[in-house]
């Protein structure tokens, strides 16, 4: 389990961000650790997973393309289910093609 | 407007006058802890077996300003309920209500004695042609208690009687009179209990709930006091839709006990909360904030 070492090397945000981007070939990715916001909550004490809890994505990518809502943060939730199984415990997701944000 | 039945009046109080005669205004405070009006059901015991040394502290003022009923001015109810704020006041306090003949019908306590009037009026116009007012200072649950009892306590002295309103099993003063805030619909319980062995697997009874009801909201905590920040927001935005819509909390060990993972699994949905609509997943907390705020939820939920 020579893989499983070295990612356990990188922070939950790092493992977050390589998933993502191999995942779904992001073209902007932003991701922001807000465990802090949540350090009371009941779930992020009892995880002991060191407060990695609770972040922010924002992710565009042409995968989105077609997709609604609810599939687009399922693509993303699917990328992200060891970390789900782990200790993440919510996230907040933005994800949008590059068209939608070229329109704004 | 609460109203106590005359079963709950036990133990005399008469003591209160003696306490403290005179409040600086220093103390005075209003407390609208209790939102605009008071519960029906207070506690009584609470009251009577408080120490009188807590008193101190917390001086009961019932005693300065509240004058007995007897000396209390009668003050004819308006005809139009648009004036029934100008001859009562919108404060909290004790009242009695008689008919036009003079006899008593009903003591109540109000956090808004004007409103209280004017809901007694609507809902019972032959009974309610005058009214007593004695308004509390410091208006917390027992000073208002205390100023209840004592005029009851008074009423029974004089007459020997407890007035109808007031008798247990009459309930036409106490329902609601006025608009209340309207009461939260209960969480949904998705089992009857930890320990009943279920016949069909919880994952039925999820289809079911979300098929059977349109909208569908399971949340951490219950809906009237949601655990966490996401739940809360989407009962916030539910509630701004005025959607009827059911709740599940799925914090709940008790009746809703393996709902966690069973419905991350039906939903393929990794976190809480999660709302659906017409038996599908509509999303979280943030597509349901995004979808508020594009005026698209109100378009799903209205058709």
């Amino acid at each position: 389990m020579a893989s499983r070492a070295a990612t356990a090397m990188l922070s939950r945000a790092q493992r977050i961000k390589s998933n993502l981007q191999s995942a779904l070939e992001a073209s902007l990715l932003e991701i922001e650790d807000v465990s802090h916001q949540h350090a009371s909550h009941a779930a992020v004490r009892a995880s002991g997973s060191d407060g990695e809890t609770h972040f922010n994505v924002k992710i565009v990518s042409t995968k989105f393309e077609g997709k609604s809502l609810v599939n687009r943060h399922r693509m993303v939730y699917d990328a992200l289910a060891d970390e789900l199984q782990s200790g993440l415990h919510a996230l907040s997701i933005v994800a949008k093609t590059p068209q939608e944000i070229a329109k704004k | 407007m609460a109203a106590q039945n005359i079963s709950s009046l036990s133990s005399p109080l008469r003591t209160f006058s003696s306490l403290r005669p005179g409040v600086s205004p220093s103390y005075r405070f209003t407390n609208f802890l209790f939102c605009s009006n008071l519960r029906p059901s207070l506690p009584f015991s609470s009251v009577i077996l408080k120490p009188l040394r807590a008193a101190r502290f917390r001086p009961l003022a019932v005693s300065a300003a509240l004058k007995n009923l007897s000396e209390s001015d009668l003050v004819a109810v308006p005809t139009d309920l648009q004036e029934v704020t100008v001859n009562f006041p919108s404060e909290s306090g004790v009242y009695a209500v008689y008919d036009n003949n003079n006899d008593l019908q009903f003591i109540g306590i109000s956090r808004n004695i004007a409103a209280s009037v004017s809901g007694h009026r609507n809902s019972l116009p032959e009974l309610c042609h005058y009214v007593k007012v004695g308004v509390v200072e410091e208006p917390d649950r027992s000073a208002l208690t205390q100023a209840w009892k004592s005029w009851m306590e008074e009423h029974l002295r004089t007459t020997g009687n407890v007035p109808p309103g007031n008798q247990s099993g009459n309930s036409m003063w106490v329902p609601a009179r006025q608009p209340a805030t309207p009461r939260k619909k209960p969480d949904l319980r998705l089992t009857p209990g930890r320990h009943v062995q279920l016949t069909v697997p919880l994952e039925d009874l999820i289809h079911r709930l979300v098929k059977e009801n349109r909208v569908v909201a399971f949340i951490k905590g219950s809906r009237s006091a949601p655990l966490c920040g996401f739940s809360q927001r989407v009962v916030g935005i539910l509630e701004s839709q005025e959607v009827d819509y059911e709740s599940v909390d799925v914090l709940d060990e008790e009746y809703n006990y393996g709902l966690r993972e069973t419905l991350k699994r039906y939903s393929n949905w990794p976190t809480f909360p999660q709302v659906f609509v017409d038996g599908e997943l509509v999303g979280g907390c943030d597509i349901l904030t995004s979808m508020h705020e594009k005026g698209e939820l109100a378009d799903l939920l209205k058709k």
